[in-house]
């Protein structure tokens, strides 16, 4: 078996190209798309009839404490201008004891927005109001109530969601791509004449598909590893502290893709229409499974239940709550075992049809 | 040593191999000779235990290779008609990893590995990637990964096809030192009547899946003993001609040949004489005739009444 397998390897060092290509395309793919998604501010424009340029500074330097929002000061007719042209959806009129917006179209923001500005007013006049019912004193601010807020993950804001759905749906689907496509290395074997040479030398079968099994599994063991190690690094996303579920997750998947091409290489024989029919059952399966955008936004009920039916879905799915919720293996045992039991039903019936049509 | 008792092999409605009867005795040379289609390949393949026959048996010193596959594969050098190599890799790692599978390792694999490469002629060669090869060169290392464990039988598929003069005599030469100076028992299939004359001491014939003839190379031209094979060049080619000699009671075929006719007639009538006044009567001119001993070619075409590379 480990012959077997080694030799794989020296095939892959040889022609390493198609995994390098998809490994970069992983890399590629995720950081366009989730590092367009990644932490933003939002700008905010503000204008002011009534209050000093000192007033503003301090204004905005209050607003600005948020790490969410960008307050910028401006003249109210550009400003008007700006709405006009629907370069913004709306923009903060300061005033000294209230505020109010310019609203040129709604904008799914401004709620958020609202709930800071208004905390800053409130705050700041609270302070005011103070000052002048006790103008003699001196006020010292001091923290009666400390708060200390903990979240569960510091990636469980909606935000985070999206980037983890492209990463992981990304990071699937060029796997399965690579996976995919290495196996038809499998059907050039038996067409070229080396897997009946191995057939006849003393090997027996059970080592030589596991030597060639064991191979493409961890190729993409590999390839996933390395694109989480890479976006952690380059995109400096947090995977949480579930690294044995993540593991188990992408094991169970790995295997039901591998188990997933053997049923491929059974059903079409020549390496020529592998070549057509694997991006077709890879990209058909991502988007059905939800790798390019999240199931919720489907409706369709057909596809929702086709989506079941795909290692994709469970994939993501589990992976999702490692990542982002912190699950262990024993709350997705049931994304885990779909996947293990579709690699063996996988499994079972690639190996026979391509031991029967031989 | 080697037995084969009544193989079929029967795909679908297709009779590919039928009631096949042969054996290989120790040192021995033997060649199966037959047409594309003829079931030779098949045979190999169910030799080799590739392939289950859908009746018979092969026995391996009397024991049954197929409900014990395990007795012959170690001692069992297969070379496949296709270049069956992982044409990424070089030489020297395709030999090393088909060495590998059969249990040898460490110094005892590395010398293999330089002694079949000198015995095939590549050493100089053995970093090259199979795929910047030569037809002949893919052939050589094609059969000298299946020397690598020095086995007891040789089972070549048609060795040959497809490659140039120089490379096929290199090849022929090694297999008869193989079996010469090694004692290794070779089967070797072909569709080349000559590669199987000069390498084989006993031939089997086969057609259509049967085995239609055997025995020393001598016993079966003897078939054609009572014939002889008269070749008769002429100035121009003549339809006449050739309705007139296969008029003639004592010729049996003719078939056209490059700048005449290959005539096989029954020996001890005055053949060359009438042939002469046939082709005077009807004005063709005769410039060489030369009467030929019948090759395994003719005991085919007299069996079968094709040629074998029809």
């Amino acid at each position: 078996m480990w012959t077997v397998f080694h030799l794989q390897w020296l095939r892959l060092k040889r022609e390493p190209l198609l995994a390098l290509t998809f490994l970069v395309l992983t890399v590629v793919f995720v950081f366009f798309l989730a590092g367009s998604q990644g932490v933003q501010t939002i700008t905010i424009q503000t204008y002011s009839d009534e209050l000093s340029e000192a007033e503003i500074d301090q204004w905005l330097e209050r607003l600005n404490q948020s790490e969410t929002f960008e307050f910028e000061h401006n003249d109210r007719s550009e400003v008007e201008d700006l709405i006009r042209m629907s370069e913004i959806s709306f923009a903060l009129e300061l005033g000294e004891d209230h505020y109010q917006y310019l609203v040129g179209q709604e904008s799914h923001f401004l709620g958020t927005a609202n709930q800071h500005i208004e905390q800053v007013y409130r705050s700041q006049l609270r302070k005011e109001e103070v000052k002048q019912r006790f103008p003699d004193l001196v006020i010292e601010e001091r923290d009666f109530l400390k708060m200390d807020i903990q979240a569960l993950t510091t990636n469980s804001s909606d935000n985070n969601d999206i980037v983890t759905h492209v990463i992981t749906g990304m990071t699937l689907y060029f796997a399965m791509y690579t996976i995919l496509l290495s196996m038809i290395n499998l059907v050039t074997e038996k067409r070229s004449g080396t897997w009946n040479r191995l057939v006849f030398s003393p090997l027996k079968k059970t080592s030589i598909y596991l030597g060639q099994l064991t191979h493409y599994f961890c190729l993409g063991m590999i390839q996933i590893g390395l694109s989480f190690y890479l976006f952690y690094h380059i995109l400096d996303y947090n995977f949480g502290s579930q690294y044995f579920t993540i593991a188990m997750v992408l094991m169970a998947f790995v295997f039901a893709v591998v188990a997933l091409g053997m049923l491929v290489m059974g059903l079409v024989q020549s390496p020529q229409q592998l070549q057509a029919v694997i991006p077709i059952v890879t990209t058909g399966m991502a988007m059905i499974g939800g790798a390019f955008w999240p199931l919720e936004i489907v409706s369709n009920d057909i596809l929702l239940f086709l989506a079941r039916l795909v290692p994709i879905q469970y994939g993501i799915e589990a992976l999702k709550g490692a990542i982002l919720y912190e699950q262990n293996v024993v709350e997705l045992l049931q994304p885990i075992s779909i996947l293990l039991l579709m690699g063996v039903l996988f499994m079972g019936i690639g190996v026979n049809l391509i031991e029967r049509t031989k | 040593m080697l037995e084969v008792e009544g193989l079929k092999k029967t795909y679908k409605t297709t009779k590919a191999v039928d009631g096949v009867q042969l054996y290989l005795n120790k040192g021995e040379s033997v060649g199966l000779l037959g047409p594309n289609g003829a079931g030779k390949s098949t045979t190999i393949s169910m030799m080799s235990t590739l392939i289950t026959p859908t009746s018979g048996d092969v026995r391996y010193n009397k024991k049954s290779v197929l409900k014990h596959p395990d007795i012959i594969r170690p001692v069992l050098g297969v070379v496949p008609q296709e270049i069956a190599l992982y044409e990424e890799l070089t030489a020297y790692e395709n030999m090393r990893f088909f060495g590998k599978i059969y249990g040898l390792s460490g110094r005892k694999l590395e010398n293999k590995v330089d002694e079949v490469l000198e015995l095939v002629g590549l050493s100089d060669r053995k970093k090259e990637r199979i795929k910047r090869y030569s037809g002949g060169m893919k052939r050589r290392i094609n059969i000298a990964v299946a020397l690598m464990h020095e086995p007891e039988v040789l089972i070549m598929d048609e060795p040959t096809v497809g490659i140039d003069p120089q490379s096929r005599s290199y090849i022929l030469d090694m297999v008869r030192k193989l079996n010469r100076e090694k004692g290794m028992t070779v089967l070797y299939t072909s569709h080349y009547m000559e590669e199987v004359e000069r390498l084989c001491d006993r031939v089997y014939i086969m057609d259509h899946g049967h085995i239609i003839a055997s025995g020393t190379k001598d016993e079966l031209k003897s078939i054609l003993s009572g014939e002889e094979t008269v070749f008769v060049e002429v100035q121009q080619m003549s339809l006449k001609l050739v309705e007139q000699l296969v008029a003639h009671e004592a010729i049996q075929k003719v078939t056209e040949v490059e700048k005449g006719y290959k005539v096989i007639a029954t020996k001890g009538e005055d053949l060359l004489a009438d042939i002469f006044k046939l082709a005077s009567t009807i004005d063709v001119k005769i410039t060489g005739i030369h009467v030929q001993t019948p090759t395994l070619e003719d005991v085919f075409l007299h069996l079968t009444g094709r040629k074998l590379r029809d």
